[in-house]
């Protein structure tokens, strides 16, 4: 889900039926849809029959092949340390207030009319006024990012933290515990699978912010070498490009869905998607 | 929150905002950084001159169309890959990984194949809207009662009454809630668009001059930095205006159901 697109939360009846598919049959979907989408994508381009206009599969498999040779590996590069600054300063930004203004009621007071009012505002409208302030350089993906990335775990900090059952807080209290450790032992655990969920929706927007940041405002990185290559018309390496962008972030997706679901396997709420 | 507090907050933010205006006016640095009276003079003058509003009618119109594009094409895929299992494992890994690239990743190609006067930053806003409606509709279409269908079918209806009368309403709430999504990311994609045309296309795709564009020119033609707050306000204040519709939309259509 690295284009933010969010789903309702499945309810676990749902997720068994899926899975109790057979699974042989299942190993093959995933390459015949593949081959599928391979078979009409030939048959458009042999129609169309202009490479630059429509470059058939291979001819993009064999420029990406080309480009994981040559440039592909600099700009896979300068976009992860976009990402990696960005997503790390924004995610934990996010985090820490979050957990501050869930804690403390003036702060909340303050950030969350900010958060409000930032919150509307997409990361990408931020691109002009980011290319005014630091130029065109690195600094524009890793700043949208780090904007892009701030809103969901944020929302989801403070969520997680005010649902905690009162009860358990209650139960612990009568139990002798600290506030700091019902902090540590009751609250946050409580609140981990939203953290979760809000890191992994920020993660998604955070990337569809990267290759538009990059795109406009950055001389390095995936998405400025989009616009690198249309300018010599190498569409067939445009493509390959593209496809890049896909396959990281359908990865990075995998990557934290995979690592939510076994942090929090003992959640019923591991689905949790609350910053909609 | 006590009537104390709403006062704190308040002078917080006044004392903000007099500080902000005071700084930049007193380091006399005007032309580069925004400050609060500057973006109410560049109100005023866009709204005389017309350039904002018809630049943000060119956007709505676009993202509208691009929307409408989208729920065309992805309600009735996603309704029929939930309901008819087969045909949803066969298509769903396809559609997993074109949703997984970015929509303004296409920008290139788009302008390419459809041209630089608008359709293509109309294209990356209903690839944007389309796979919201599909996910969406799929899981509406897949969890809905099969106890209802078989008794719909137990009391003779035909395959395509069942789906207008029970599979349509059943997987509404959830398409309602596609299409919310759906909306803020092509709200999203269309501002992304707009600016890369802006940017890297000489002319700036002049045709019907949207938001984005305005947005560029703001920058690198007036320099104006007030200008473009003034923008990003506009961009701010229109999702939330969207968000609130859908919001109101998707209570008015399902009642039933308290989201």
């Amino acid at each position: 889900m690295s284009d933010g697109t969010q789903s309702a939360p499945v309810p676990p009846s749902a997720v068994a039926v899926d899975a109790a598919a057979r699974w042989p049959l299942r190993l093959l979907e995933v390459p015949l849809a593949l081959a599928v989408v391979a078979g009409v994508w030939q048959a458009a381009s042999v129609v169309v029959g202009n490479s630059t206009l429509l470059p058939s599969p291979l001819r993009v498999l064999r420029a990406l092949d080309e480009l994981v040779r040559g440039d592909l590996r600099e700009d896979v590069q300068a976009s992860l340390a976009h990402l990696g600054i960005g997503y790390g300063l924004g995610a934990g930004t996010g985090l820490a207030l979050g957990i501050v203004s869930a804690r403390f009621a003036l702060v909340e007071a303050i950030v969350d009319p900010l958060v409000e009012l930032l919150r509307p505002i997409s990361a990408i409208a931020w691109i002009p006024i980011a290319i005014l302030m630091f130029g065109i350089s690195g600094s524009v993906p890793v700043f949208l990012i780090f904007y892009a990335s701030l809103f969901p775990i944020f929302v989801n900090a403070v969520a997680g933290m005010k649902e905690v059952d009162v009860q358990l807080v209650r139960a612990a209290q009568m139990l002798g515990a600290s506030s700091r450790m019902i902090l540590t032992h009751v609250v946050m655990p409580f609140a981990l699978p939203y953290v979760l969920a809000g890191a992994r929706l920020s993660l998604g927007v955070a990337w569809m912010a990267m290759v538009a940041a990059e795109l406009t405002g950055s001389d390095a990185g995936l998405g400025w070498r989009l616009f690198w290559y249309q300018e010599f018309f190498a569409m067939d390496k445009v493509m390959a490009v593209i496809l890049t962008i896909g396959v990281l972030g359908y990865l990075f997706d995998t990557l934290l869905r995979a690592l939510q679901a076994r942090i929090t396997r003992w959640s019923l709420e591991s689905s949790v998607d609350t910053a909609r | 929150m006590n009537a104390q507090r709403g006062w704190v907050v308040l002078a917080f933010f006044g004392v903000t905002l007099l500080g902000w205006q005071g700084a930049v006016v007193y380091s006399g640095q005007r032309a580069l950084y925004p400050y609060p009276t500057g973006v109410l003079e560049a109100a005023t003058r866009t709204v005389e001159d017309g350039s904002l509003v018809a630049a943000t009618s060119n956007s709505l119109l676009r993202v509208l169309a691009g929307f409408a594009i989208g729920a065309a094409c992805g309600v009735p895929l996603g309704v029929l890959m939930g309901f008819v299992r087969p045909i949803g494992r066969a298509v769903s890994p396809i559609v997993d990984s074109l949703r997984s690239i970015a929509p303004i990743a296409w920008i290139p190609m788009a302008l390419l194949w459809l041209g630089i006067r608008g359709n293509a930053a109309l294209f990356i806003v209903a690839y944007a809207a389309f796979f919201p409606f599909v996910v969406n509709a799929a899981q509406g279409a897949r969890l809905i009662d099969r106890n209802l269908v078989n008794a719909a079918r137990a009391l003779g209806a035909s395959r395509v009454l069942i789906v207008r009368l029970v599979v349509l309403p059943s997987a509404l709430p959830a398409i309602l809630t596609g299409a919310r999504i759906s909306m803020a990311f092509a709200w999203g994609s269309i501002i992304a668009a707009e600016l890369a045309m802006g940017i890297k296309v000489t002319s700036g795709g002049s045709g019907a001059v949207g938001l984005g564009q305005l947005m560029v020119s703001t920058l690198y033609v007036r320099r104006d930095v007030n200008g473009l707050v003034l923008d990003m306000v506009v961009i701010g204040v229109i999702s939330l205006l969207i968000d609130l519709a859908m919001r109101r939309l998707q209570r008015g259509l399902t009642p039933w159901r308290q989201t």
